[in-house]
């Protein structure tokens, strides 16, 4: 069975089969025009010279094989596509509308998504570079304007980009991967011409917005070029993965743990049903086979290519709600984390296995002679780990302004009242270091006592009885969490020897109170991840985008089981000077697990 | 009638086509999508296999489900489906096929009650005139199956290009229908797109979208729609003429009496001298017989029991495929036979002659 081809447009390198036309149109006088034509093309033509310079002609080190581009910010960061940068290699060159060449380098990539972030290096420090708006994808319609614009053929050798206009053919299309990478999810059709080299470039509305990056088109009978189906990703998608990519990440795409099925019947329209659901959140959140499928990520599912672009938009980890109704009776709604596509590669620090299938072929070689070569640092679960560390350092930069703990290494004690598993207590967390059993040394011991129970850790001795991290039952760890709360606060990079990374942005949600229904646009914060691994224990640090505040983290004991999900509120300054949260709120799998007020923290030197 | 108008296109009336278009506001043809929409359907049929397209496109023509569409392979099955664009799904049943015109019309055969669809008036429709070169035009399909359930079709602007007779074919298979076609600028004619709607930029529909095929004399892809107003003449049986149109089709519906085109063919057959089994099934694969004796078959040195797999390179899967190729065959042509004798395959050079009188 033959099935159309829908090949990316990486521009395979020679110059083949080139047509020059010469084109003899009748010149219209201008004052012939209508008005409201020319005003209509002035507008287009203005906008055309207004982002024409943000767009990036990308070529490899040699000055070949390559593709587009398009500048999003002063300092540089560009998107283009996986694709184009696996063909140049990590270090690369770039070419502007100015017909200088600048040196540029991978900061992150996304291989399902076939997005990649670059950035280009300026001139001279500090110069600034002509960038573009990232518009809203979602608000373009089947039957706008569009441009798009890039360096089909190679055919600028001063990169002036080429640009066309056409029509949006369609919106929200599903194309298939090749393989498990290059799927496109959610993605713009056009009629707007593309051709090989055009990958990676911008397609911008009429007001000169990026709505999507050029990537791919249908092709079967004719050759590869222009068939008058061309598709872009969304620009919304990336903007969902643009914390990834600045984090220098080799981000993973999503995905739900089930199949989802057509129910296919005649008449009325789809039923989307879960099948063969794994082991997994979903499951875990009372997703069971059978359900039938209302909405997901607040999008109604009416087929599965909607399911499939609705999943495209997410790298793997984020929650989404997912409404579902079992049996025709009342709907349920729940939030449902998401898994990954490919395999991983980043968590299993200690023995990372070869991943199986298609080795990756070895990328174009580095050139050392670039000043990008400085910028560029490989490390497995990263495209360029130079970009995490900066990301990184400037989130616990943010974090270290409402308060520095670096001093306080000696013993902690905060405690307070408040309810847990629906019961008043008093509670009290006491961490502090204590000789060893052998008197040579001193390590943390952590006590909690909470609904007049008392519990100690010991986070660091070597044979721990496995329910002892996991204490107090169904908190999935509260006592872990307090351990490494404050072990961030006062060690820093320093106290976390597995892993500390930047993990991209991510939506984090507060608990929903008990016995109301829950709200997650409302319950939604969006936020800035740090990943740490300390003492065996993962945990993903959640910073709020507005004002880098640590407004919760997730330590996750056993990874086959739910986290214990802790929730940092009502900062208030001590006596120091630092802001730390008055109130703690911990929720594990499907309830939370208690509300305490803090009412004195302790912090000695 | 041949319309020459296109070649005369002035400055001064593409300036009106421009001026007519910039009238509206923009985002208008969002709008424009959005109306046209409902009334086409995502077509699902036979295929598959061999470049043949199993998905295309169709008009809704009436409000209880009639449905027009291009003759394809497609449309060979009992399992024909159709997706509304609110997302139901319908069974469909061949209503009737017009060669000459290469259209066929089928209906949604479904229990419920259905009297409510939108639908395209194809009798008001091709009463219009026929729109000029310079016309702008919008173009609505399922290409490359982009679209099922609710999901809505691809949209796609060009102009028209010209007005003018259609040449073209497919492989070696000449197009069916030979009269007047919109050529359009767009690449609007890929797999899927056939039965689709070309309109003007305000919606109205003027054409519906052709097959892919290539043009006669260059070889290259033609993007084409058949005009809702085509109407051909044809010559039935004693040398009767008679006009056949698409709103004649979509107006009598099941009291439509197609002409016979594949009579004619038979008697103008190019002589080969070729007799095949008796074609008895849908699919009879095309198994020689008996062979004419001094006939270019047997100068070939074709044999009975010799299975016809392909002639130019083009497949032959079946008795009717083999007789529609060899009535477009013109006499003194040479054609390449490549048959299966026993378990291999022959390649066999057969000279085409001309058609001999039937004997009465």
């Amino acid at each position: 069975m033959t099935s159309p081809t829908r090949t990316p447009f990486a521009w395979p390198g020679l110059l083949a089969g080139l047509c020059l036309g010469l084109l003899l149109a009748p010149t219209v006088q201008a004052q012939g025009l209508d008005k409201r034509l020319r005003e209509a093309e002035e507008k287009r033509i203005a906008v055309i010279e207004k982002v024409k310079p943000s767009v990036v002609a990308v070529l490899n080190a040699q000055g070949n094989n390559g593709g587009s581009g398009v500048v999003i910010d002063e300092n540089g960061y560009a998107l283009t596509n996986f694709h184009v940068v696996a063909a140049t290699g990590p270090v690369m060159k770039c070419g502007l509308a100015d017909g200088k060449l600048y040196d540029g380098v991978v900061v992150g990539i996304d291989k399902v998504g076939d997005v990649a972030l670059i950035k280009l290096l300026p001139k001279k420090p500090g110069n600034k570079f002509a960038f573009s708006r990232m518009g809203d994808s979602d608000k373009v319609k089947a039957g706008d304007w569009s441009l798009a614009m890039g360096n089909p053929f190679l055919l600028a050798t001063d990169f002036t980009p080429t640009v066309t206009f056409g029509l949006i053919s369609g919106v929200h299309r599903y194309q298939y991967p090749e393989g498990a990478l290059l799927e496109y999810t959610d993605c713009i059709q056009i009629d707007t011409s593309i051709n090989p080299g055009n990958s990676g470039g911008p397609l911008f509305n009429m007001d000169g917005e990026v709505i999507g990056i050029n990537g791919r088109g249908s092709f079967e009978k004719r050759s590869r070029i222009n068939s008058g189906v061309g598709y872009a990703i969304s620009i919304n998608q990336i903007k969902n993965f643009m914390g990834h990519l600045r984090a220098g990440l080799d981000v993973d795409h999503a995905s739900l743990g089930a199949r989802i099925e057509s129910e296919d019947e005649d008449g009325s329209l789809n039923k989307m049903v879960v099948r063969a659901l794994l082991e997994c959140d979903a499951a875990r959140r009372g997703l069971d086979n059978g359900d039938q499928l209302v909405s997901f990520a607040n999008r109604p599912m009416g087929s599965v290519n909607e399911f499939k672009n609705v999943l495209g938009l997410f790298p793997r980890g984020w929650r989404v709600p997912l409404v579902y109704r079992r049996d025709n009776s009342s709907k349920a709604e729940i939030l449902v984390r998401l898994m990954g596509v490919q395999r991983q590669v980043v968590e299993d620090d200690k023995n990372p296995q070869p991943q199986p299938g298609p080795r990756p072929r070895p990328g174009p070689q580095v050139p050392s002679n670039s000043p990008a070569a400085k910028l560029y640092e490989p490390k497995a679960g990263f495209a360029n780990f130079h970009f995490n560390k900066l990301e990184r350092d400037r989130l616990l930069a943010a974090f270290r302004k409402q308060g520095d703990f670096s001093a306080f290494k000696g013993e902690w004690d905060w405690k307070g009242s408040g309810e847990a598993q629906e019961q008043k207590t008093i509670f009290e967390v006491n961490v502090r270091d204590e000789k060893t059993a052998d008197g040579k040394g001193t390590q943390p011991v952590v006590r909690l006592s909470i609904r007049g129970l008392d519990y100690k850790l010991e986070p660091l001795q070597s044979k721990l009885p496995p329910g002892d991290l996991k204490a107090p039952a169904k908190s999935g760890g509260f006592i872990t969490a307090m351990y490494h709360y404050r072990q961030l606060l006062v060690m820093g990079e320093k106290g976390f020897e597995g892993d500390f990374s930047h993990g991209g942005y991510e939506p984090m949600y507060m608990p929903t109170p008990a016995g109301q229904k829950p709200d997650y646009t409302k319950q939604r914060i969006m936020t800035e991840v740090l990943r740490t691994r300390h003492a065996g224990t993962s945990v993903k640090w959640f910073f709020s985008q507005a004002d880098g505040t640590l407004v919760g983290f997730e330590v996750t004991v056993d990874r086959d089981e739910d986290p214990c999900e802790v929730y940092l509120s009502d900062y208030k300054a001590i006596e120091g000077g630092q802001k730390l949260p008055h109130r703690i709120q911990v929720h594990h799998g499907n309830e939370n697990y208690c509300d305490l007020k803090v009412e004195a923290w302790k912090l000695a030197k | 009638m041949i319309r020459q108008r296109w070649m005369v296109c002035s400055a001064v009336m593409l300036l009106a086509c421009i001026t007519a278009s910039s009238a509206r506001a923009d985002g208008s043809l969002a709008q424009v999508a959005q109306q046209v929409n409902p009334k086409l359907v995502k077509v699902f049929g036979s295929g598959g296999f061999r470049g043949l397209a199993s998905y295309g496109t169709g008009l809704i023509v009436s409000p209880d489900g009639y449905i027009l569409t291009v003759v394809s392979p497609l449309l060979d099955t009992r399992d024909l489906r159709v997706h509304l664009s609110d997302g139901r799904r319908y069974h469909c049943k061949m209503i009737c096929m017009e060669p000459e015109l290469d259209i066929a019309l089928v209906k949604i055969d479904t229990k419920e009650k259905l009297d409510d669809l939108p639908y395209f008036d194809i009798s008001a429709l091709a009463k219009k005139q026929p729109v000029d070169a310079g016309t702008g035009v919008l173009a609505f399909s399922n290409q490359f199956q982009i679209a099922t359930r609710d999901e809505p079709m691809s949209v796609q602007r060009g102009r028209v290009a010209a007005y003018a007779k259609l040449q073209a074919r497919r492989g070696i298979f000449a197009a069916a229908y030979k009269g007047n076609v919109y050529v359009v600028d767009a690449i609007t004619n890929n797999p899927g797109a056939g039965g689709g709607a070309l309109t003007t930029r305000s919606g109205e529909l003027i054409g519906i979208i052709g097959k892919e095929l290539q043009n006669e004399a260059t070889n290259t892809w033609i993007n084409y729609a058949i005009p809702i107003s085509a109407a051909v003449e044809v010559i039935e049986a004693e040398n009767k003429k008679r006009m056949v149109s698409i709103a004649e089709v979509v107006e009598k519906k099941e009291k439509y009496a197609p002409s016979r085109k594949d009579e004619l063919k038979t008697k103008e057959e190019n002589y080969h001298g070729i007799v095949l089994v008796p074609d008895v099934v849908e699919f009879t694969p095309p198994y020689v017989e008996e062979v004419r004796p001094g006939s270019p078959a047997e100068k070939a040195g074709l044999l009975p029991d010799d299975l016809i797999v392909y002639i130019d390179g083009e497949q032959i899967p079946n008795i009717k495929a083999f007789k529609e190729i060899m009535g477009t065959i013109r006499p003194g042509t040479k054609i390449a036979l490549e048959v299966r004798r026993g378990d291999k395959l022959q390649t066999l050079s057969l000279t085409v002659a001309e058609p001999r009188k039937k004997p009465r």
